[in-house]
C-alpha cells in the first residue's frame, strides 16, 4: 500500500486514466431521494500516490474558469465529504468524485448488474454508482486487474479488497489502449462542439489534448492528427465531417486521413513441382525459405506437392534438413507415433472403467469422428477405414497431450491433414505442429479465444471504425459472431480446397502475426453494408455470419486481407494496440507478449466479461457439470 | 389472454441443451427444414434457426438456439439461456451419460437463464435417438419417466430426429405448456395485484435477445 504523506491527494497532481466507463450515475450522499442522479464516467485513475477510482459527470464545461474542476474526496481518514466548493452553490454540477483504492473495503454489484456500492474502510461511508446500461461488471473486471479481491464469505455478490496488485506492466498497458480510444471520441466531440461553441471547445479540447500528450510517449504523440485539427482542416468545405453531424461521415474522414489508400494484391500462382525442387540443393536442404513461404503466401501450393511441403511448414521437417536427415527422422517420429498409441491401445477395459478424464475424451473422439468432413470423399461412406486413422490420430493426441485432450474443433483441424498425408503417423506430427500455433483456442477458460475476438475488434477499428462503432452499439462489440471463424481457422467457411489453401497460406507466417484476424476484417469489410444498412441487430449479425459459409470468394478474401495489411503497415498513425496485434515495430511497448496475454488490453475484454456472466460464480454454486 | 392480439407474430425464444452427439442439431433441423443428416458437423458456437408456429390462432416466430454441447464452451454457451422461454432437456437413449447430464443442464440452464423460479418455466424432457434397436438402448421409458418425476414433474417424450419421430410434437409440446403457463401467470396477475416482469418482453425480444 502507498505511504501516506500530505502530498498524498494533491488535487493538481495529474494520473493516467487506467479504464474509463461511461453512462454512470451517481448520486451525491447529501442528495434527497427525489434527486435526479447525475450521469457521468467512471475511471480507475492511477496517479504517484496511487490509484482512485474517479466519477466526473458528463457537463463538466470549462466556463468557471478554466482551472481544475473540483474534486469530492470521499475518504475516509479525512472528512468524508470533504469538499471545497466556493464558488457555486448547486452541489451536484461542480461534484467529481475521487475516492482511492486503498480507502475502499470491498464493493458489491446488484440491482442486475445496474448498481456498485463500494463500502469505505470505515465501513460506515458508502458510495454507490448507477450503471446505465447494466454492466457494472465490465467495471469491476477492470477493478479486479488492478486489485487483488476475494468474494465474501456472507454474500456471493461481495468482493473485498485484499491489497493493490503490483503490476506496473498492466495498468501501462491498459493506459496506452485507453487514452487512444479515449482520444478518438474527444475528435469526434471536438467536431462537432466546434460549430456550437467554438471558443469553449477550442479552450477545452486543448487541455484534453495537453494532457494526453502529457502522458504519451513522445513517438506515440498523434501530432500530425491533432496539428490538422487545430489547423482547422476539418473545417474545409469538401469534408464529408462537416456536411452533416452524423459522426459516421467523421469517422469515413478520419479513415481517409488515417490510413494511406489501399493497393491491390493480386494472388500469384500456386508453389509448382519445378520450384519446390529448385528450391533443394543436392542433399535436399532449402536454403532460401523466405523466398518459398513468400511463393506460397501469394499462391499456395500445388496439388501434388502439398503432402511434402506441409510437413515443413508444420515443423515436422526442419527447413535446413537433408533428405537423409529427414528420413532419419521419420524413423524416429514413426517409433514414437506407435509407442503412444499402443498406451491407450493396450487399455483394458477394467484400466478404463477406473479412469474418467480417459473415457470421456474417448467417447467425445468416438462421437466427433462419425460427423467430421463426411461429405468429402476420403471420409465418405459407412465403414471408411480412414474414419479409423482419424480416430486413432485424435486418440494418440490425447496420450501426447492428456491434458489438453480431445477439444471439439480438434478433428476439424486433422481431417485436412489427414486426408493431404493419408499417413497416419505424418498426419499426426503435422497435427501437432498445427496445435502448437493454436492450442490456446482450446484454452480451458477460452481466454485464447477471448483475446483473438478482442484482438480482431482492435483491427477492425483500425480499418472500419465506422463498422466496430457499429458492432458496438448493436451489442456485438465482443465479436461472438466471428467465434467459429478464429476457432477452427474458417474451416466451417470454406471449401476442402479452399481451405487447404487458405491454411498454407496462413502457415507461412506472413506477412504479420495474427493474419488470420486480417482475413476476418477481409470478410466483414464486404458485408459491412449489409450489416449497417439492415441495421442488424445482435441475433441477426450472428445469422449472416453463420450464414456466410460457402458463400465467400477465397481469392478475394485473401488478396483483400493482404491489401489491408500493406495499408496499415504504411500508416503512421496506427494506435499502439494495433501494431501490437499486426506485430509491426513501435507496438511491442512490452518486452514479452505474455503481459499482454495477462491484461485486458481493450475495452472488450470488458465485453467479454459481460458475455461469460461471471463464471466464476457459476463454480461456487454447485452447477459445475460433472463432465 | 387479453393481451394476446398485441403479441402478434411475438417471438418464443427455446434453447436446446444437452451432451454433445444427443442430436440437438439434428432435432433442430428436422423440426425447421424436416431436413437430417446422418453425418452433419458438430456445432461450433452457436447457431439458431426461426420457425413460425400458429398457437391457438396466433402466429408466433420459435427461435430455436442450439449451442455445443462440450462443457469447455460453457463461458460462450451460458449468455444465451437469457431471455429463454422454453428450455428442451435433450439426451440420447443409446448414451446414459447424457441421460446422467440431464440434471446439470437443467441446473446450468436455471442459473443462467436469470428465471425466477425454475419449478414454473417450461421444460420439456427430449428422448432422442428412439430408432436405435432395443438392445442398444440404455435409458429405460420407465427410469426417464422416474427421472423426470423426481425433477418437478417435468414433461417427457421420446423422439427419432433420424426417422422423424414425434419432432414436432415435441415442440408443440413445449409451446403448449409455454401457453398454459403464460395464462396462469396472467391469472394470477389479475388476482394478486402481483406485477408481472416486463410484460413486453416478447415484443422487445428481437432488440435484445442473446447477450
Amino acid at each position: 500500500m502507498e505511504t501516506k504523506s500530505k502530498s498524498m491527494y494533491d488535487m493538481s497532481s495529474s494520473g493516467t486514466e487506467i479504464f474509463t466507463h461511461g453512462g454512470v450515475g451517481y448520486v451525491p450522499p447529501s442528495a434527497t431521494k427525489d434527486d435526479v442522479q447525475t450521469c457521468g464516467t467512471l475511471s480507475i485513475v492511477s496517479y504517484s500516490f496511487g490509484k482512485c477510482i474517479e466519477w466526473k459527470p458528463n457537463d463538466v464545461s470549462i466556463e468557471t474558469d478554466g482551472s481544475e474542476q473540483e474534486w469530492a474526496m470521499v475518504n475516509t481518514s479525512k472528512s468524508p465529504s470533504a469538499s471545497s466548493s466556493q464558488g457555486d452553490a448547486n452541489p451536484q454540477r461542480w461534484l467529481s468524485v475521487r475516492i482511492p483504492i486503498s480507502e475502499i473495503k470491498s464493493y458489491r454489484v446488484s440491482n442486475k448488474k445496474t448498481k456498485l456500492l463500494l463500502v469505505h474502510k470505515d465501513r460506515l461511508t458508502h458510495t454507490a454508482f448507477y450503471f446505465q446500461f447494466e454492466n457494472a461488471d465490465c467495471f469491476t473486471k477492470s477493478l479486479r486487474s488492478v486489485v487483488r479481491t476475494r468474494r465474501s464469505r456472507h454474500d456471493k455478490h461481495t468482493y473485498n479488497i485484499v491489497q493493490e496488485r503490483v503490476d506496473p506492466q498492466m495498468p501501462h498497458s491498459f493506459s496506452d489502449f485507453n487514452l487512444l480510444t479515449d482520444r478518438k471520441e474527444t475528435v469526434w466531440k471536438f467536431v462537432s462542439d466546434m460549430r456550437s461553441k467554438p471558443y469553449e471547445t477550442t479552450l477545452s479540447t486543448f487541455s484534453k489534448f495537453s494532457e494526453y500528450l502529457l502522458y504519451k510517449n513522445p513517438d506515440e504523440r498523434p501530432s500530425e492528427e491533432v496539428a490538422r485539427l487545430f489547423e482547422g482542416r476539418p473545417q474545409q468545405p469538401q469534408n464529408p465531417a462537416l456536411d452533416g453531424s452524423k459522426s459516421d461521415g467523421l469517422s469515413e474522414y478520419l479513415i481517409v486521413e488515417r490510413l494511406k489508400p489501399r493497393v491491390l494484391c493480386p494472388r500469384g500462382q500456386p508453389l509448382s513441382v519445378t520450384q519446390w525442387a529448385n528450391a533443394m540443393d543436392a542433399e535436399g536442404r532449402i536454403s532460401d525459405v523466405k523466398e518459398l513461404k513468400k511463393i506460397i503466401f501469394e499462391g499456395g501450393v500445388q496439388d501434388s506437392i502439398r503432402y511434402e511441403v506441409w510437413k515443413f511448414l508444420l515443423g515436422y521437417f526442419p527447413w535446413d534438413s537433408s533428405t537423409h536427415e529427414r528420413q532419419e527422422l521419420r524413423q524416429v517420429k514413426t517409433e514414437e507415433y506407435f509407442r503412444m498409441k499402443l498406451q491407450w491401445k493396450s487399455m483394458t477395459p477394467e484400466q478404463e472403467a477406473r479412469f474418467s478424464d480417459f473415457r470421456d475424451r474417448k467417447t467425445l473422439i468416438e462421437k466427433d469422428v462419425n460427423r467430421t468432413d463426411r461429405t468429402l470423399p476420403f471420409f465418405e461412406g459407412d465403414d471408411n477405414p480412414n474414419l479409423g486413422l482419424l480416430y486413432d490420430v485424435l486418440m494418440t493426441y490425447v496420450m501426447y497431450d492428456f491434458d489438453l485432450g480431445y477439444v471439439q474443433g480438434m478433428s476439424d483441424l486433422l481431417s485436412p491433414i489427414l486426408s493431404v498425408m493419408s499417413n497416419e503417423v505424418d498426419a499426426f506430427w503435422c497435427f501437432v505442429g498445427f496445435m502448437k500455433r493454436v492450442f490456446r483456442n482450446f484454452d480451458m477458460d477460452q481466454s485464447g479465444m477471448k483475446k483473438q475476438l478482442s484482438q480482431l475488434h482492435t483491427l477492425l477499428s483500425a480499418v472500419h471504425p465506422d463498422l466496430s462503432h457499429f458492432l458496438d452499439e448493436h451489442d456485438s462489440g465482443n465479436m461472438f459472431f466471428c467465434f467459429r471463424w478464429l476457432l477452427v481457422w474458417f474451416k466451417r467457411e470454406f471449401t476442402h480446397q479452399e481451405i487447404m489453401v487458405l491454411w498454407e497460406v496462413m502457415w507461412t507466417e506472413l506477412p504479420c502475426s495474427n493474419f488470420h484476424l486480417l482475413v476476418s476484417v477481409a470478410i466483414l469489410e464486404r458485408e459491412k453494408d449489409v450489416l449497417i444498412e439492415n441495421n442488424y441487430g445482435f441475433t441477426e449479425i450472428l445469422k449472416h455470419v453463420n450464414d456466410l459459409s460457402y458463400k465467400m470468394n477465397l481469392h478475394d478474401v485473401l488478396a483483400t486481407a493482404t491489401a489491408i495489411f500493406k495499408q496499415l503497415e504504411s500508416s503512421p498513425n496506427l494506435t499502439v494496440a494495433t501494431r501490437r496485434v499486426l506485430g509491426l515495430s513501435g507496438g511491442s511497448s512490452h518486452n514479452s507478449s505474455s503481459s499482454e496475454d495477462d491484461s485486458l488490453s481493450d475495452g472488450l475484454a470488458c465485453e467479454m466479461a459481460a458475455l461469460e456472466k461471471d463464471c466464476d460464480q457459476g463454480d461456487t454454486t454447485g452447477v459445475t457439470p460433472e463432465k | 389472454m387479453s393481451g394476446k392480439s398485441a403479441h402478434k407474430n411475438c417471438l418464443l425464444k427455446v434453447i436446446i441443451l444437452g451432451d454433445g452427439g444427443v442430436g440437438k442439431s439434428c432435432l433442430m433441423n428436422r423440426f425447421v427444414n424436416n431436413h437430417f443428416d446422418d453425418h452433419s458437423f458438430h456445432t461450433i458456437g452457436v447457431e439458431f434457426l426461426n420457425k413460425e408456429m400458429k398457437i391457438k390462432n396466433e402466429m408466433y416466430t420459435l427461435q430455436i438456439w442450439d449451442t455445443a454441447g462440450q462443457e469447455r464452451f460453457k463461458s460462450l454457451r451460458t449468455p444465451f439461456y437469457r431471455g429463454s422461454d422454453i428450455c428442451m432437456l435433450t439426451y440420447a437413449v443409446d448414451d446414459k451419460s447424457s441421460f446422467q447430464s440431464l440434471g446439470m443442464w437443467k441446473n446450468e440452464f436455471v442459473y443462467y437463464s436469470d428465471i425466477k423460479d425454475g419449478s414454473a418455466f417450461p421444460f420439456v424432457v427430449v428422448a432422442n435417438k428412439v430408432d436405435i434397436s432395443e438392445e442398444k438402448r440404455q435409458v429405460s421409458e420407465v427410469e426417464a419417466r422416474n427421472w423426470c418425476k423426481e425433477n418437478g414433474d417435468l414433461p417427457y417424450i421420446e423422439t427419432s430426429a433420424k426417422d422423424a419421430i414425434n419432432v414436432d410434437v415435441a415442440f408443440n409440446m413445449a409451446v403448449d405448456i409455454w401457453s398454459q403457463l403464460e395464462a396462469e401467470m396472467d391469472k394470477q396477475g389479475m388476482s394478486n395485484d402481483t406485477i408481472r416482469i416486463d410484460p413486453n418482453r416478447n415484443g422487445k425480444r428481437e432488440a435484445c435477445c442473446g447477450l
